[in-house]
């Protein structure tokens, strides 16, 4: 699903994030990422979705080779990557289900399939009652049940979930990676960056620990 | 893009602008203050230029024909002078005309002319009107060149004042317009800048989801147009009620300078499609502008 060959990257302003990072993610993972701030963990995000291409290397996601995706392929890319942020990153402007049924939207699906779609989602991830609400009249755990909500509406082979846990209670955190486990388990890869340790122990999944942009250890689960 | 999205992004668009209310009553206000400035000074300068031509027109160059020529002769002139090039209009009076005319002023002393009425001392005249004052000397000596003329008499010194102030009237009502156009530019930039800026999250969370850039654009683009007219509409509206309680005060009003000025000012009706249409166009202009300018500026994610 996701592989780095020898990705090293160094930003414009002279900071080196990551040196000569070599990694293969299987379809149907489900990884942690964890690593102190600074190590390159946003980085190697911001790869996976083609924010940034690495100074040297190559990334591949899904087949893809980002190095020589031309930026008018990207949005297309995108879709079929489900994204959730520590901050959700919900527009404040529409409702809950305006904001699911807007990652629908861009796709060009017909308006029957999305209103098909979107409940479906919602009642999935139990907001069918929050689907009026807007995100500031919601809590962060439902807020972030949202977001990943308009992850999974697109029904993307892949997650990546940016410390998605990071602004919510821990009782709740745990919630969440529990509904990112349940969606691993029907095969979508998952890619979960965090700082939370105690949650990495409950789960038993493969950990890619970064430290000053190089892997420092990649130990898998024991199943 | 279907054409379902399209009716979507419309209808997105004309929903920003309710969600996103204080930016757009901001930016409203910005651009019907500007409209309304730049109106009020293109009014102004119309007007000027009016009355100015008013005042040039009262300006005739007088002609006097000689003695020498027959009746026919005379009034044979006219084709003449109007085949200069700059000359717009001519009336002529004859000596007969003139006598009398004279008489007339004279009322009861009228008898005093009557020994002249065998020997008409006054000359057959032509009131001339130019076309552009500023080549009025030239013009009078092209008159001066003509067979049969006595003389000219010609206000040199009141056309080049005249000129003059036309020129400055003109010249400063454009500098005024363009002062306050180049002003609004930067002051309703500067709004659609804050407007997008308010809202760069939106568009890199739409970037994040696998939005095309067309499709974040269009929403944002519906909304400035919608804004820019709106605005447009409500500039013009206010300047029209206000330029008409002007015209009215101004009708009623006692000054001699007024009364004298009044007819010659521009009725609203007689710019007001140009007016509209000029608002709309910048108004949506800025509309797109913003949209394109601004919003690409956040779509590099």
């Amino acid at each position: 699903m996701i592989t780095f060959k020898d990705v090293s990257k160094t930003y414009e302003n002279g900071t080196h994030a990551l040196y000569h990072v070599s990694l293969h993610i299987e379809k149907g993972e489900f990884v942690f990422v964890v690593g102190p701030s600074g190590a390159g963990k946003s980085t190697f995000i911001k790869m996976l979705l083609r924010e940034e291409t690495p100074t040297k290397g190559t990334v591949f996601v899904d087949g893809r080779n980002l190095n020589t995706m031309k930026r008018r392929q990207i949005p297309a890319f995108r879709r079929t990557i489900g994204v959730v942020f520590q901050d959700f990153r919900l527009i404040p402007t529409m409702t809950v289900y305006e904001n699911v049924a807007f990652a629908l939207q861009v796709t060009n699906v017909s308006s029957k399939y999305i209103r098909r779609r979107v409940p479906y989602i919602l009642d999935l991830l139990g907001l069918a009652k929050k689907a009026r609400c807007y995100p500031p009249e919601i809590s962060g755990g439902e807020q972030q049940r949202v977001a990943l909500a308009r992850a999974l509406v697109n029904n993307p082979s892949l997650i990546i979930a940016d410390e998605p846990t990071g602004n919510i209670d821990p009782e709740l955190s745990y919630e969440i990676v529990d509904l990112l486990n349940e969606i691993n388990r029907c095969g979508t890869t998952i890619v979960m960056v965090t700082h939370a340790h105690e949650l990495v122990s409950q789960f038993d999944h493969r950990v890619i620990a970064i430290e000053r942009g190089r892997v420092k250890l990649d130990r898998g689960g024991t199943q | 893009m279907g054409l379902g999205s399209v009716r979507y992004l419309v209808g997105e668009g004309a929903k920003n602008i309710q969600a996103n209310r204080q930016m757009s009553v901001a930016s409203i206000g910005v651009l019907v203050a500007c409209m309304l400035l730049i109106g009020a000074a293109v009014l102004f300068s119309l007007n000027a230029d009016a009355i100015m031509g008013y005042i040039e027109s009262q300006n005739d160059v007088v002609v006097f024909v000689a003695d020498r020529a027959t009746d026919a002769q005379a009034e044979g002139l006219k084709t003449a002078l109007e085949a200069i090039d700059n000359v717009a209009s001519t009336r002529y009076i004859s000596k007969e005309e003139a006598l009398r005319g004279q008489m007339e002023k004279l009322g009861n002393s009228a008898y005093l002319m009557d020994t002249l009425m065998e020997d008409n001392p006054l000359p057959a005249t032509y009131y001339v009107k130019v076309k552009d004052l500023e080549r009025l000397t030239e013009t009078v000596k092209e008159i001066q060149r003509l067979d049969l003329v006595l003389d000219v008499n010609s206000p040199t010194d009141v056309a080049a004042t005249l000129v003059g102030i036309k020129k400055g009237v003109s010249l400063g009502g454009l500098g005024i317009v363009a002062i306050l156009g180049a002003v609004s530019v930067l002051i309703v930039s500067n709004t659609i800048k804050l407007t997008v800026f308010s809202r760069r999250r939106e568009i890199s969370i739409m970037k994040y989801v696998g939005a095309t850039d067309s499709f974040i654009r269009l929403p944002f683009l519906v909304e400035g147009v919608i804004i820019g007219l709106l605005s447009a509409l409500l500039a013009f509206g206010l300047l029209w009620i206000a330029y008409y309680y002007l015209l009215d005060w101004m009708g009623n009003a006692t000054s001699s300078w007024i009364q004298l000025a009044y007819p010659n000012l521009i009725q609203f009706e007689d710019i007001a499609w140009r007016m509209l249409g000029g608002f709309c166009g910048a108004g949506a202009a800025f509309g797109v502008a913003g949209s394109m300018f601004f919003v690409g500026k956040y779509l590099k994610v």
